[in-house]
């Protein structure tokens, strides 16, 4: 539907055009470019309310999954109904997105992005954003990154801290380049360090910013800098970041372990007791499967999700086929609770 | 010699957040993180006056030596 709102679009962008360096010319750009979002937090939907609002002409969104009440707090396009919808984070940004600005395309991808669909997700963008909350995902976005050739934007936080660095393929390093291996020992997680709402808003700013200069095609004004934010302490650092590794498996030895699919497993998420298994390449019929379920144990179902608490397990499955139960972090477990319930 | 070290997100828990260390000449990034606890693996960045520095760097008096971890979170 097109009104004076959505028709206005020299006066919805003009106090952007107004900024010389962006001007009219980039505008052009940002409404010809196609970005995709991975994981739909607080990260990734501060930077896509930013991109949105900036007139980025095509925003592809990627979550596995579903607005929870814990995340109100800081990841700012949700509210409380998406919670009582148990309404899957694609979607329902996609849906906010869309009200806030008409005249872009947004697509929602509820899918958990792994080697068997990265291509399909990724392949077509020319920046991918990081809005993830795993080393797992983020192994997967580099490899992906660094085969096609496609800059990217990591971003991180945790507690009152973050962390920031863009990569472009071929010249700067990788995140391989940095850490050959996901991080060992344990690891904090917004779950248990918890993470304060304006670090992953700063985090977000600044890798919106690098998004707008390099979709612009002012990618060369951006310096190889890692920039890490103390939003509680209040320290403000940025640091050169380090030389391309020739030993790096990724960009240096051409290793694509992570995208070619060798080196993954079950994701325990984010210190929530609960594990994620995609043991099935087939959808899933939600609606039959709420049936069946609905014998031994509380099912809510509708057209995105089903949740399902059984005995002392929370089982969500999404339509790909992809279930997440919690009140475990055992893979095997999971893996007996998928079997049992959902059907290998 | 005395080297400032700044530590950032979770190394400061149960250590400190800056702090001027006193080390003996020639000791290198690796030796501090080992002094510290810190595991060579956890290990984002590591800067020295600001530059992206090696494990062997050697460190000299009135340094300061900024160590990051890359965090997952998001």
């Amino acid at each position: 539907m097109t009104d004076d709102v959505s028709s206005a679009k020299d006066e919805r962008y003009s106090r952007q055009t107004r900024f010389a360096e962006l001007g009219k010319e980039g505008q052009k750009r940002l409404a010809d470019a196609r970005v995709a979002i991975v994981g739909c937090g607080a990260l990734g939907s501060t930077q896509a309310e930013l991109l949105a609002r900036a007139g980025v002409g095509a925003i592809r969104v990627i979550d596995r999954d579903y607005v929870e009440v814990s995340n109100l707090q800081r990841q700012m396009l949700f509210d409380e109904q998406d919670v009582r919808d148990s309404c899957p984070k694609a979607i329902a940004a996609a849906r906010r997105l869309k009200a806030i600005n008409s005249t872009i395309k947004v697509e929602s991808s509820v899918a958990d992005l792994r080697p068997g669909n990265a291509y399909d997700l990724l392949g077509d963008v020319e920046l991918i954003m990081d809005g993830t909350d795993n080393f797992e995902t983020r192994f997967l976005v580099n490899d992906l990154a660094v085969k096609r050739g496609i800059p990217w934007v990591y971003g991180a936080a945790v507690g009152s801290y973050g962390i920031t660095m863009t990569i472009f393929p071929g010249q700067t390093c990788c995140l391989r380049c940095i850490l050959p291996d996901p991080p060992g020992g344990v690891q904090p997680t917004c779950e248990i360090a918890g993470v304060l709402g304006p670090v992953t808003t700063a985090i977000s700013a600044l890798q919106s910013a690098d998004a707008l200069r390099i979709l612009c095609g002012h990618a060369a004004l951006i310096k190889p800098l890692l920039t890490t934010i103390d939003v509680w302490s209040g320290d403000l650092l940025q640091g050169e970041a380090p030389p391309r590794n020739p030993n790096c498996p990724v960009c240096g030895r051409k290793e694509f372990n992570y995208l070619e699919g060798q080196a993954r497993t079950p994701i325990s998420l984010c210190g929530r007791n609960a594990v994620q298994i995609s043991e099935r390449t087939t959808p899933i019929d939600l609606k039959a499967l709420g049936k069946q379920l609905a014998s031994v144990g509380e099912v809510k179902v509708n057209e995105f999700v089903l949740r399902a608490h059984i005995g002392e397990f929370d089982i969500t499955v999404f339509p790909d086929a992809r279930a997440i139960i919690k009140g475990t972090s055992d893979p095997v477990v999971a893996r007996s609770i998928y079997a049992k319930y959902i059907g290998i | 010699m005395k080297i400032s070290v700044k530590l950032f997100a979770y190394y400061r828990t149960g250590r400190f957040s800056a702090a001027t260390k006193e080390y003996p000449p020639n000791t290198c990034v690796r030796d501090v993180l080992r002094h510290l606890q810190i595991p060579e693996k956890d290990l984002g960045i590591v800067l020295i006056n600001g530059r992206f520095v090696e494990l062997e760097q050697t460190l000299k008096e009135g340094d300061e030596l900024s160590l990051f971890p890359m965090v997952g979170g998001g």
